[in-house]
C-alpha cells in the first residue's frame, strides 16, 4: 500500500482504490514518509517496499482473486 | 512483465535436467496458494517436485492451547478474540465436548474473531471491567504486530494466549533428521522481510542444500525454483534472494528489536511434529500480567492432549511435507473445508484448504499404489 498521509505511529494507506488506517509502530519515527510503499500485515506495516514491487503484488493480487472467481480475462 | 519473465524462467527451467528426482520445499503459505493458482506443478518438468511443508502457524497450533482457549472462554468471565480461522480447527476431545472453538462459542462462550492485534486492543478499551484474551497463533510476520501491540501500550484488561512460532527452527529440525524429505528450500517471503533474508543461510551453510527466498507473483517462485535447480546441479548451495524488492539481508531491525524486548524464545511445541528447540515465543517476565498461560494455568494443568490428528487425518503427513494433500485418505471425503477433520483443511495457509480452493477436488489415489 502507499501511504498518502501520517500522524504520529498512524498512516492513511491506498491500494487499488482501497484506503485504510495502518499501524506504523514497527518502524522507527521519520524512517517512513508520504509516498513510500510498505508491506502490510494484520494491519501494520512490516517492510517498506520499492513501488515496482508494490505494482508487481497488486497484479498478482488481482490475478489470484480473477483465478479465484474463474475470471478467464484475470 | 511478469508474465513474460515467468515464461522465461519456466524455458530456463525446462532445460535444466538434475541426475535425479528433485524436491523443493516451501514453508509458507502464501507460496503454496500462488503454486497452486498458478498452476506451476503441472508446467514444471516431472522431475522436480514442489512440496508444501510446515508453513500454516494455525495448523501447527499444539491442540493444548486450542483447547486451553475453549477452556478458558467456556468457564470465566472473559471475551476471547483470535483470528478467524482459528474458530474452526477441530481438536481431539471427549464425546460431547466442545471441539472447536466455534463450537465453544456455540455453547455460549464470548469468542470474538477478528482480522488484526488492533482489534483485541479496540475490544479491550471498550470493555474495560472485562478481560480480553487474545489467543494468536503466528509466525515471526504476525509476532511482531503483537511484540508492537505489547510495547505501544497494552491495556490492563488484555491478556495473550501465545501459540507465536519461530519458522526457520522447524527447518532446521526437519534438517537435523536422517531424511529431510526435500533436497532444497524456497524459504517464505514475508517471514524473511521481517527477520532478513540471512536467517536462512544455515539451510545451504550447514546442510548443503540449495535455497532461495521468493516472493508471491509466479516469477518470483520461479526464479528461486530456478535458482535451486541450478545450483544443485552445479554442486553448489547458496542462500539467494529472489525477493530483492522487499527483502533485506538483515530485515526489518525495529521490528527485531520489538520482538527481542517483548518475548523470550522458548522449546515449543507444534502439532503433528512435536516440541522444537527455540522454535516459539512466550512473553517476558515483565509481562506475566498479561500472560494468559500463567494467568490461567489451572486450564493447561487440566490438558492431556498429546498434539495428535484427528484419527485417520494425515495432516502430521502434510505438514512434514512427506505427503502432498491429496494422499490423505479423509481428502475430499470426509474432510472438506466445509466440513474439516484437520487443521490443514481449515486455514487459509493450510495445504489442504489451498489444494482444495485452487480446484483439486479429487484424490490422486492412483499414485498412493
Amino acid at each position: 500500500m502507499q501511504i498518502t498521509e501520517i500522524d504520529g505511529d498512524l498512516a492513511s494507506c491506498h491500494s487499488g482504490g482501497i484506503t485504510r488506517t495502518v499501524n506504523l509502530f514497527i518502524f522507527e519515527r521519520g524512517v517512513l514518509k508520504p509516498g513510500d510503499y510498505v508491506l502490510v500485515h494484520v494491519g501494520y506495516a512490516i517492510q517498506k517496499i520499492d513501488p515496482e514491487a508494490a505494482q508487481l503484488a497488486w497484479e498478482t493480487e488481482r490475478e489470484m482473486q480473477g483465478a479465484i472467481r474463474g475470471d478467464p480475462n484475470a | 512483465m511478469s508474465n513474460q519473465r515467468a515464461r522465461q524462467l519456466l524455458d530456463q527451467i525446462n532445460t535444466l535436467a538434475p541426475s535425479n528426482p528433485f524436491k523443493i520445499m516451501n514453508v509458507c503459505g502464501g507460496h503454496e496458494r500462488t503454486i497452486n493458482l498458478a498452476g506451476l506443478r503441472s508446467l514444471l518438468p516431472g522431475h522436480i517436485e514442489l512440496i508444501p511443508g510446515p508453513g500454516c502457524p494455525v495448523c501447527i497450533c499444539p491442540e493444548e492451547t486450542i483447547a486451553m482457549a475453549i477452556a478458558i472462554a467456556l468457564n470465566e468471565p472473559v471475551v476471547v478474540v483470535t483470528f478467524g480461522d482459528m474458530l474452526h480447527v477441530p481438536i481431539n476431545t471427549a464425546r460431547g465436548e466442545p471441539r472447536s472453538l466455534e463450537q465453544a462459542r456455540a455453547a455460549g462462550a464470548n469468542i470474538h474473531p477478528i482480522a488484526s492485534p488492533l482489534e483485541a486492543r479496540t475490544i479491550a478499551l471498550r470493555h474495560p471491567t472485562q478481560q480480553v484474551v487474545f489467543f494468536m497463533a503466528g509466525f515471526e510476520t504476525t509476532s511482531a504486530p503483537t511484540a508492537a501491540l505489547i510495547a505501544e501500550g497494552i491495556p490492563d484488561n488484555l491478556l495473550l494466549l501465545l501459540a507465536a512460532r519461530r519458522t526457520w527452527p522447524a527447518v532446521a529440525q526437519l534438517l537435523n533428521r536422517d531424511q529431510a524429505g526435500f533436497d532444497a528450500l524456497i524459504a517464505p517471503g514475508h517471514v524473511s522481510a521481517v527477520m532478513g533474508s540471512d536467517e536462512w543461510r544455515f539451510v545451504a551453510e550447514r546442510h548443503q542444500r540449495p535455497v532461495a527466498v521468493a516472493g508471491f507473483d509466479a516469477a518470483s517462485l520461479l526464479a528461486a525454483i530456478c535458482s535451486v535447480t541450478q545450483q544443485a546441479i552445479n554442486g553448489e548451495a547458496t542462500l539467494v534472494n529472489s525477493y530483492p524488492a522487499v527483502v533485506t539481508p538483515s530485515g526489518n531491525r525495529h521490528a527485531q528489536h520489538l520482538i527481542d524486548q517483548t518475548f523470550t524464545t522458548v522449546d515449543s511445541r507444534w502439532r503433528g511434529i512435536g516440541t522444537i528447540p527455540a522454535s516459539g515465543y512466550a512473553l517476558k517476565k515483565k509481562y506475566r500480567l498479561h500472560d494468559a498461560h500463567i494467568h490461567f494455568s489451572k486450564y493447561s494443568a487440566q490438558s492431556h492432549h498429546k498434539d495428535e490428528m484427528p484419527p485417520g487425518c494425515d495432516c502430521a503427513k502434510v505438514i512434514l511435507g512427506k505427503e502432498p494433500p491429496d494422499h490423505c485418505p479423509l481428502y475430499g471425503t470426509a474432510c472438506t473445508p466445509s466440513n474439516p477433520v484437520g487443521p490443514c483443511m481449515v486455514s487459509d495457509e493450510g495445504a489442504c484448504r489451498i489444494w482444495w480452493s485452487s480446484g483439486l477436488h479429487k484424490q490422486r489415489r492412483a499414485k498412493q499404489a
